[in-house]
């Protein structure tokens, strides 16, 4: 089997954006969940490092918070990608798909 | 910041809410509830640490992790005080240095002065406001005139700059004594907003031809003579044996005197009366208010046009006035701007050169502790976080030290408020305000962010490079990045303290060339006792008889009397030549008028260059005058001046003018202190002249002042048992006071570059130290290799010159610039005089020797042995 792989820094934040932009409005185990299952096997994820991710991007106003109730009829806080979000997330996928291209491109010519 | 609580709760149960999530999908997989919770655990992560990350991100732990680094700098200093009693007090030096002259430029240029509307105040002279005074006052009549016609203003007032030097005996109860006092228009106190403390200020009534001789006392007369008894009010006292009748006391602050007459105490005013000053020329000081709305340019326009309607309705009042203004700020602080900005400079130079020094001095520091960040840095500190600690240790030496150089700025400001005898407007209001204290917090952060920034940026790099953990205590390397960085620093130090010296050498030569400056008397062993004759008595006869008896004073050597000391009083009258063939010829031009007594120009030290000096005989004789030598090369170019006459138009020579003829020819006097040249002068005797005024006894003697004046007092007792013989002066001390301000200027910027120098050794000393410390292990080698030990200590010095040498070359072009600045400030010396730059030079390598002498020595004295075991 093949070993997990550890977040590069900064991805979380993305992948968080991403899953919110897809998925519509979430509560932060909902996040984490569609996030593993998305990765499958290959991510590990302390699943709280989730909650500070979503801290920072409250802060800077790319998602918005609202508590709600959760399937199961317990308080949740159900987060909600705001349209400065997805502006960012556009960006960002697009850098860090140039990213990955050029990572790849040199990687290849190496070998 | 302030909810975090609350923010703490919430994620305490969002989390809550994730584990049970995690625990019922753990059960619906099929685990057992415990093994379901353990599980879940796991995955979702410590409880506490998710915490604390959650608080890192939502940029709560800042304070408190910033409160940590504050303890921790704090218990660094405790641990250190040698390097921390340095730091802060080199920073209390620059702090207090710029606050202070940043008070004192606030005070006088930027505050707005302590007079309602202050801005629309606007200073109106006759013409050209650096005339004479009595070319740059105006009349009684123009005052009216402009009143009547100008429409830019709103009110004019005006006062008598010529009211101050007549002074008045004050009688009654207690000894008598001498006092001064300024004549105001009655409304000009109403309409700078200055209030009574006790009673009521001048009502137009009291400007009426026959109104009763009302007075408001100033606070110190009140305190000083009267003791502060508020019954005074309404009372009177004796000034010149007549009854004056108080109507008010100022309060302790007197905004119109410290503006206005800085360095005179003014005892008390009283007021304008037109009618009694209208025949008296040029008399008045103007200061108008412009009205609401109207502009500096609408004043310029509009003042002249009243002139031209007041020549035209009133033909008689004659056509030698004018009427120019500017904003009174400016005429107030204008003479003062340059000086104060190059002062500013200055300490702001001092503040670079303390921002070096501390600088140098934590990276000298930071030498020692590349193994604590480094091993902090492995520990898993971010360098962010390493940066916010250095620069809260910085923060903290600074704060510190502004705190303590705020303190003393203040004490500086206090000393320099009640230095009465200096000239500089408004000085009694230096104070620290809001605005002072603000300007210190602002400079303490910039020094405390630029060191602080500087040095973190260079401690917290370099780690990744090599591995100070591992580098033992080898002494080689020094880490050349840090050492270039002090290296820089004590260069740019160099170059700021050589400007400063520069500058200082070039303000003290000026200084001591105007001291040099013959002034056509000699005011050494002169001294000056006013005496104002009752009014009663006849004038001449009285100052004679008082002359006689101070003569025959034991140690007097000569005496004379005159009402108009030279740099101190500043009055012309109107005069012309007689040329015979052509009546005509009215060559007019005004000159300094002095009266004196025979004897009075030898006893000043005047040198009489031709003809007689005036004598008692003269009384019942002709009518004659002196002249000096440049107004009889002004009239008779090519004749000698002895023998011819001139003429005195009304109203000073009587209704019909009158005819002098010139019986001798004095040297030129510089009337107006050393800076300015000498104009036309001339001088009446008291004999020929029946005018009532206050006299100087000038009594050339080498008896101290007090002495002078006692056995004065007893021998003059018999001719007037009232006179007051309380304002006696050495003439020098009349002199200094023209020099006051730029002595002030001198001493400040020679402190400021005597400050500087030390600094400078302070650093040269650290980084030559440094350097020694560093190559202890290569000296010891290249001892035992057989070098001597004066060689290592030539090595070392010549190290330290050319750091020294380096700086100098910098501070050369920063020089020239300063030079330049300050040029209009210099007299008798060049911006760029070589002796000059050579002393200052001088002086800073002289530093640098002795900053390096001691390290040097300390190399030489190595032990090859210890310093190759020391490993």
């Amino acid at each position: 089997m093949k070993e997990k792989l550890d977040l590069l820094p900064g991805s979380l934040d993305l992948l968080v954006l991403h899953t919110l932009a897809s998925m519509g409005p979430m509560h932060g185990y909902g996040i984490a969940r569609r996030i593993e299952q998305v990765g499958a096997d290959t991510l590990i994820l302390n699943q709280g490092t989730i909650y500070a991710a979503l801290v920072r991007l409250l802060q800077r106003k790319w998602i918005e918070a609202e508590w709600g109730t959760s399937e199961n009829y317990r308080r949740a806080r159900y987060y909600s990608i705001t349209a400065r979000g997805k502006r960012q997330l556009a960006s960002e996928t697009e850098t860090w798909q140039r990213m990955a291209d050029l990572v790849k491109r040199v990687l290849d010519a190496a070998l | 910041m302030f909810d975090s609580r609350r923010l703490d709760a919430d994620l305490d149960e969002e989390l809550s809410h994730h584990l049970q999530a995690l625990v019922d999908d753990n059960i619906k997989s099929g685990m057992e509830p415990d093994e379901a919770l353990r599980h879940a655990r796991v995955t979702l992560g410590g409880v506490a640490q998710l915490r604390e990350i959650h608080r890192e991100a939502r940029g709560i732990a800042w304070f408190e992790q910033w409160q940590r680094d504050l303890h921790y700098a704090f218990r660094l200093f405790r641990r250190e005080k040698g390097f921390t009693a340095v730091a802060v007090i080199i920073v209390a030096i620059g702090v207090s240095l710029n606050t202070t002259v940043f008070s004192l430029v606030n005070t006088v240029l930027l505050r707005p002065m302590p007079f309602a509307q202050a801005d629309r105040l606007v200073w109106i002279t006759n013409g050209d406001p650096h005339a004479p005074l009595s070319g740059a006052t105006s009349s009684i009549d123009t005052w009216e005139g402009l009143q009547e016609m100008s429409r830019s203003m709103d009110r004019i007032e005006g006062y008598s700059p010529f009211s101050v030097l007549q002074t008045f005996r004050l009688t009654g109860k207690g000894d008598p004594e001498t006092i001064s006092s300024v004549t105001v228009s009655h409304g000009l106190f109403g309409m700078l907003g200055v209030q009574p403390q006790l009673g009521r200020l001048f009502l137009p009534e009291d400007a009426l031809k026959n109104a009763p001789f009302r007075v408001v006392l100033t606070h110190r007369l009140w305190l000083r003579r009267f003791g502060a008894d508020p019954g005074i009010v309404g009372g009177t006292v004796q000034i010149n044996d007549a009854p004056a009748e108080v109507i008010g006391v100022l309060p302790a602050a007197d905004p119109f005197s410290s503006v206005f007459f800085p360095a005179v105490p003014v005892d008390f005013y009283s007021a304008v009366q037109n009618d009694i000053m209208r025949g008296d020329g040029n008399t008045l000081f103007l200061i108008g208010r412009m009205k609401p709305a109207i502009t500096q340019g609408q004043v310029e326009a509009d003042l002249p046009l009243a002139i031209a309607q007041i020549k035209k309705k009133y033909p008689s009042r004659g056509q030698y006035m004018a009427a120019v203004g500017e904003p009174l700020h400016d005429w107030v602080a204008g003479g003062l701007r340059k000086p104060l900005i190059f002062l500013w400079v200055s300490a702001g130079f001092v503040l670079a050169i303390v921002g070096f020094n501390l600088g140098g001095l934590l990276l000298a520091r930071g030498g020692s502790r590349r193994r604590e960040m480094a091993l902090r840095m492995a520990l898993g500190a971010s360098r962010g976080r390493i940066i916010v600690q250095l620069l809260t240790e910085c923060l903290g030496l600074v704060a510190a030290g502004s705190l303590l150089g705020g303190i003393v700025s203040w004490g500086f400001n206090g000393l320099l408020s009640t230095r009465a005898a200096v000239e500089i407007p408004l000085l009694q209001y230096l104070r620290l305000d809001g605005t002072s204290l603000a300007y210190t917090v602002a400079l303490c952060l910039t020094t405390a962010i630029i060191c602080g920034v500087a040095l973190a940026w260079k401690l917290s790099g370099g780690w990744q490079m090599q591995n100070p953990l591992n580098e033992g205590s080898k002494g080689t390397s020094g880490g050349p990045g840090r050492s270039r960085t002090r290296n820089i620093l004590v260069i740019l130090e160099v170059a700021l303290a050589f400007s400063l010296a520069v500058s200082a050498t070039l303000m003290v030569t000026s200084l001591r060339n105007l001291l040099k400056v013959d002034l056509g008397f000699r005011p050494a062993d002169l001294v000056a006792v006013r005496v104002d004759p009752p009014v009663q008595a006849s004038q001449a006869a009285y100052i004679e008889s008082a002359l006689d008896r101070v003569r025959a004073l034991p140690g007097v050597l000569q005496a004379g009397a005159t009402d108009c000391i030279p740099v101190e009083r500043d009055r012309s009258w109107p005069l012309y030549p007689v040329v015979p063939d052509k009546p005509n010829d009215q060559r007019w031009q005004g000159a300094h008028v002095r009266i004196v007594s025979p004897g009075l120009i030898r006893a000043m030290g005047t040198s009489l260059l031709s003809g007689r000096d005036f004598e008692r005989s003269d009384e019942k004789g002709p009518p004659v005058i002196i002249v000096n030598k440049t107004l009889a090369t002004h009239m008779w170019p090519t004749s000698e001046a002895v023998g011819h006459q001139v003429h005195f138009p009304p109203p000073i020579g009587g209704d019909n003018g009158v005819t002098m003829t010139v019986i001798g020819v004095a040297g030129d006097v510089l009337s107006a202190g050393p800076e300015q040249p000498a104009g036309g002068e001339f001088y009446l005797t008291l004999g020929q002249f029946t005018y009532s005024a206050s006299w100087d006894l000038m009594v050339r003697t080498k008896l101290p002042v007090a002495v002078l004046t006692a056995g004065m007092r007893q021998t003059l007792g018999s001719l007037d048992p009232n006179l007051a013989l309380t304002k006696a002066r050495e003439m020098q001390s009349i002199v200094d006071r023209t020099l006051s301000s730029r002595r002030l200027l001198a001493s400040l910027i020679g402190g400021f570059a005597a400050v500087a120098i030390g600094l400078c050794l302070l650093g040269l000393y650290g980084v030559v130290s440094y350097m020694v410390a560093q190559q202890t292990r290569e000296i010891g080698i290249r001892m035992a290799l057989g070098a001597d030990a004066a060689g290592i200590q030539r090595d070392i010095l010549g190290k330290t010159l050319a750091l020294a040498l380096c700086g100098l070359g910098i501070g050369l072009c920063g020089s020239v610039l300063s030079g330049f600045l300050l040029r209009s400030l210099l007299y008798g010396v060049s911006p760029n005089d070589a002796t000059v730059f050579a002393l200052a030079g001088a002086s800073l390598l002289a530093c640098a020797i002795g900053a390096g002498y001691l390290p040097a020595r300390r190399a030489s004295q190595v032990d090859p042995a210890v310093a190759l075991r020391a490993e």
